[in-house]
């Protein structure tokens, strides 16, 4: 009887392609998982604020031709909902993340003001419900891509709504098709630059040990102890 | 890590527990302190029982002390980060008090203000405070790993002698020490166990006749044994280690200096302060070893950026280099040199040698920079390579010539970052305390190589508090912690600094509906207006300052300025060339931009946890870790631009004309930050769990979250643009 039991425990290391799950209860957030979010969060809101000074600059260059283009550029901003699901795979963890990081990004005055916060809980939303959908047991390449494309909607919703009386978000006078356009670049956005690239810095964090506590780092540990 | 481990302590012992690097020290104490599997990854036998329960039975109950100073600072200021633990377990606010204030006076520390900044502490005086932090859930066993390893022999003293104050306290708590140098601790303990190399006990017993008994074991171990001096350097040849071209007069001098540092503060302004001064003249002598020494604090660090060119002397010239280039100049501040320039003429030792890792190998990493040189196919890639093999063996690594440098101890990889720094052949070595965590055996490697290197016409300026090392010196600079001029209070306080965060943020976001619902810039721009009023009301102040908080708030509009003529185009472009939609998206822009800029800089991040957790009833745990991860949002800043200059000096330069050197620059210093911000967070994990933090579902709050009426008042007030913007239409 051991050894079947010893047997049933080997049988998902082989299968390289299952990602492994946070330890369970899933809610039972470790402190080390707490503080690993909302680190990882501050350190990308750094970046996030680094990437509003660039966005500004020649992206601009851009909104002077097709603006719906510069949807092109926002996947950056959807990173720390795709990095704190992918890292720390407990309910909560994308959302977290991407508000952390929002909030930092922030401080220092941004050109988008308290909306940012705002944006945070949007593209956070976005990424947590694929993760959800998944039930917090799939952390792949594609699931980390839906994440990232999934970001946008919620946030491009808010930036072209417009109200009956007049006012809304910050596109609100497009037309439809322009708008459109726009969430297709910003899906598109999100899925190579923050889904592929989130996936690939994860996967590059866990080689360089900085993930050991963490599922991807076990997941690099087995691949590479066999 | 650690095998068939039995190890018995009573009530109230003081045991030193030694053995070579490497054989599970610190492991054994995060196993005593139940924080295993906080956040390592391993499999875990076994059992560890605190007065007959699992250590985290008590929240507290073992107290933890961390090797490197602040890697446990929870909190910006003294009095909530002693708090923290009190707070963890819910001891109500009165207690808490009482609590703070006598853990303070316990080590010492009693005289400091309870609001003193934690980042303003020196290393010694920052190791107490953790010492206090553990002392403040009174813990029947307190572990030090280490706690001194870091510190100038004054500090080191300071912690020492807190620890004795301690165990002579009527009731005082088990103590167990790690330490590789035992000397100072042999009369503050009474027992010495001895692990082996796989984390055997060899030896256990009274402290004064164990390491009588011992002593030979424990030398050829590489444990610093008291009354034994320092360890004969390995004998290196100097042809691995000959600078590039044979000099005869200093590559590197430098004058009197002084270096200032700007912190931008809360309130919009700066504050500049003297972070460090060089009284007297350095010249890097060819053969010479220049010894920076003082306690922590005075500015070695600081000077030896300076002397790299990474900070700028208030006389920019004061730091002059002569290039080790075919065409060598003039000498020139070592700032102007371009990353081969660099290079070639000066290495670089950080405190922290993680953060010089540019490679994926150990011989990868040494290689590094020859490589970076050897562009032109000026040097012999099979020579390099053979002699950086040599290197490693030299110090003690060749077995590990494939390993991820990034997986080293902390000891293997700063002489990895001296093998490194050195292959190449620069002029002149910059060393931030290289010799710390080195054993008797790595440290006689270490220091040979380096004499190996003076021989051979190397010039070495090295920042330390290791004695022995400063007894090889031929020059040593004594640096004392400059004078600070005392603050400026402030004269006038404006509305914005006297109301809470929750105030600030809420009006703020207040902007965002009273943007989104200017249905046409005719409004928007009434409410601008209003908008700009209330600026003046919130920002002004009698006395000076004014003129520096609008210069901040026009700065930090920039953005949105940008914002609002990129959006206005577009909308322009897209919506039937009609000025009259630009416009009103534009402004609407503004109205949303110009409240966050006015108010969102005076959020202080500690108090904006303590509103979070206590007016919003937000969860107490990811409140609190978001608070710690704010209070460090600026070291992040402090850790990139380290890397980016570690990158520099080791010939890896960027250049905006080959866009590969800057992807791969922006990548190599994103992932280190990412790494690093990793490791401080599973640090301060251990520490936050060792003080009762995993179970601390309800915890009261030491400093109350008021809401006064100014809060009232500034929402009141920002809540005017929106109804402005509700009512003008009609």
């Amino acid at each position: 009887m051991a050894t079947q039991i010893e047997n049933s425990t080997q049988e998902p290391r082989s299968s390289s392609r299952r990602s492994l799950t946070a330890t369970r209860p899933l809610m039972g957030w470790r402190t080390v998982d707490i503080l690993t979010i909302a680190f990882l969060g501050a350190a990308l809101g750094v970046a996030f604020w680094g990437w509003g000074v660039f966005y500004n600059g020649p992206v601009t260059a851009l909104k002077i031709g097709y603006a719906p283009l510069m949807g092109l550029f926002v996947g950056p901003w959807f990173l720390a909902g795709v990095i704190g699901g992918l890292v720390v795979r407990r309910p909560g963890a994308a959302l977290f993340c991407e508000v952390v990081a929002a909030l930092v990004s922030m401080l220092p005055g941004t050109e988008w003001g308290a909306t940012v916060l705002i944006s945070g809980v949007l593209q956070g939303l976005g990424a947590e419900l694929v993760f959800a959908i998944f039930g917090y047991k799939a952390f792949g390449l594609a699931v980390a891509s839906l994440a990232g494309a999934m970001s946008a909607p919620l946030q491009w919703g808010f930036e072209v709504m417009s109200l009956p009386a007049g006012g809304g978000g910050w596109y609100a006078e497009w037309v439809m098709r322009d708008k459109l356009v726009y969430l297709g670049a910003m899906m598109l956005s999100g899925a190579v630059l923050a889904g592929l690239v989130g996936w690939l810095l994860v996967r590059a964090l866990a080689r360089a040990g900085a993930l050991s506590a963490f599922p991807p780092g076990q997941e690099h540990r087995e691949s590479h102890a066999v | 890590m650690l095998r068939d481990l039995t190890l018995s302590v009573e009530p109230g012992e003081r045991v030193l527990l030694a053995g070579p690097s490497g054989s599970g020290k610190s492991t054994l104490l995060r196993a005593i302190a139940g924080l295993l599997e906080t956040a390592d990854a391993g499999d875990l036998t076994g059992s560890v029982t605190v007065d007959g329960v699992v250590p985290g039975a008590r929240p507290g109950a073992v107290g933890l002390v961390l090797q490197e100073p602040g890697s446990g600072v929870v909190a910006a200021s003294v009095g909530r980060d002693v708090a923290f633990g009190p707070e963890n377990v819910g001891v109500p606010r009165d207690g808490i008090r009482a609590v703070v204030a006598d853990a303070l006076a316990a080590v010492g520390l009693g005289d400091l203000a309870l609001d003193t900044p934690t980042s303003a502490l020196s290393g010694g005086q920052t190791q107490r405070l953790a010492l206090a932090g553990t002392l403040a859930l009174d813990p029947s066993v307190v572990l030090l790993d280490e706690p001194t390893a870091m510190l100038d022999q004054g500090s080191a003293k300071g912690v020492r002698d807190a620890v004795a104050a301690l165990c002579s306290r009527p009731g005082a708590p088990t103590l167990v020490v790690v330490e590789h140098v035992l000397g100072p601790w042999v009369d503050l303990v009474e027992r010495l166990v001895v692990l082996s190399d796989d984390g055997q006990v060899v030896a256990d017993g009274p402290v004064r006749a164990t390491l009588e008994a011992e002593r030979e074991r424990l030398l050829a171990m590489g444990v610093w044994v008291p009354g034994e001096g320092p360890p004969e350097p390995v004998a290196v040849d100097p042809a691995l280690v000959t600078p590039w071209t044979t000099r005869t007069s200093p590559a590197l001098t430098a004058v009197p200096l002084v270096v200032e540092r700007t912190t931008r503060l809360l309130n919009g302004g700066r504050r500049t302060r003297c972070a460090a001064e060089l009284t007297a003249g350095l010249e890097a002598v060819p053969g010479s070893l220049t010894a920076l020494v003082g306690p922590s604090g005075s500015g070695k660090s600081t000077v030896l950026h300076a002397l790299a060119g990474f900070l700028i002397p208030t006389t920019p010239d004061a730091v002059r280099v002569t290039p080790t280039t075919p065409d060598a100049g003039p000498p020139t501040p070592p700032g102007d040199l371009g990353a081969a320039d660099l290079a070639r003429t000066l290495a670089w030792v950080p405190q922290w040698s993680s953060s010089t890792i540019v490679a994926g190998t150990v011989l990868d990493e040494v290689l590094a920079t020859s490589r970076a040189l050897g562009d032109d196919g000026s040097r012999d890639i099979e020579i390099d390579t053979d002699r950086a093999r040599a290197l490693l063996a030299a110090l003690g690594l060749a077995q590990l010539e494939r390993a991820d440098p990034r997986h080293l101890s902390g000891g293997e990889q700063r002489r990895l970052a001296v093998a490194a720094a050195l292959h190449h052949g620069p002029a002149v070595l910059l060393a931030d305390e290289p010799t710390v965590g080195q054993d008797r055996r790595t440290w006689a490697a270490l220091v040979g190589l380096v004499a190996a290197y003076r021989t051979a016409g190397g010039a070495v300026v090295a920042a330390t508090h290791d004695t022995h090392v400063v007894d090889r010196a031929t020059v040593v600079h004594h640096l004392s912690p400059p004078a600070q001029a005392p603050e400026v209070p402030a004269h006038g306080i404006p509305l914005v600094a006297r109301c809470g965060p929750l105030a600030l943020l809420g009006g703020a976001l207040l902007a965002v509906p009273a943007g989104v619902l200017s249905p046409h810039w005719s409004v928007s721009l009434v409410v601008l207006a209003t908008q700009l009023v209330l600026a003046v009301v919130g920002l002004w102040a009698p006395g000076p300052g004014a003129l520096a908080r609008v210069r901040g708030t026009a700065l930090r509009m920039l953005p949105g300025l940008v914002a609002a003529l990129s959006v206005g185009w577009s909308t322009w472009f897209l919506a039937g060339r009609d000025l009259d939609p630009a416009l009103t998206v534009a402004l609407r822009v503004l109205v949303i931009v110009l409240p966050a800029a006015v108010l969102i800089p005076w959020i202080d991040p500690d108090r904006l946890g303590d509103h979070l957790a206590q007016r919003l009833r937000l969860p107490d745990r990811p409140v609190v870790a978001t608070a710690a991860a704010l209070q460090r949002v600026q070291s992040f800043g402090q850790i990139w631009s380290e890397l980016s200059r570690a990158r520099r000096v080791r010939g890896l330069g960027v250049s905006w004309r080959r866009p590969r050197s800057v992807v791969s620059h922006l990548g190599a210093l994103t992932m280190g930050l990412l790494v690093r911000t990793l490791r401080a967070a599973a640090e301060l994990a251990v520490a936050m769990d060792a003080r009762g933090f995993a179970t601390a579902w309800s915890r009261s709050w030491w400093l109350p979250a008021p809401w006064w009426w100014r809060d009232t008042v500034l929402v009141a007030l920002s809540a005017i643009p929106l109804a402005v913007a509700l009512l003008v239409p009609l």
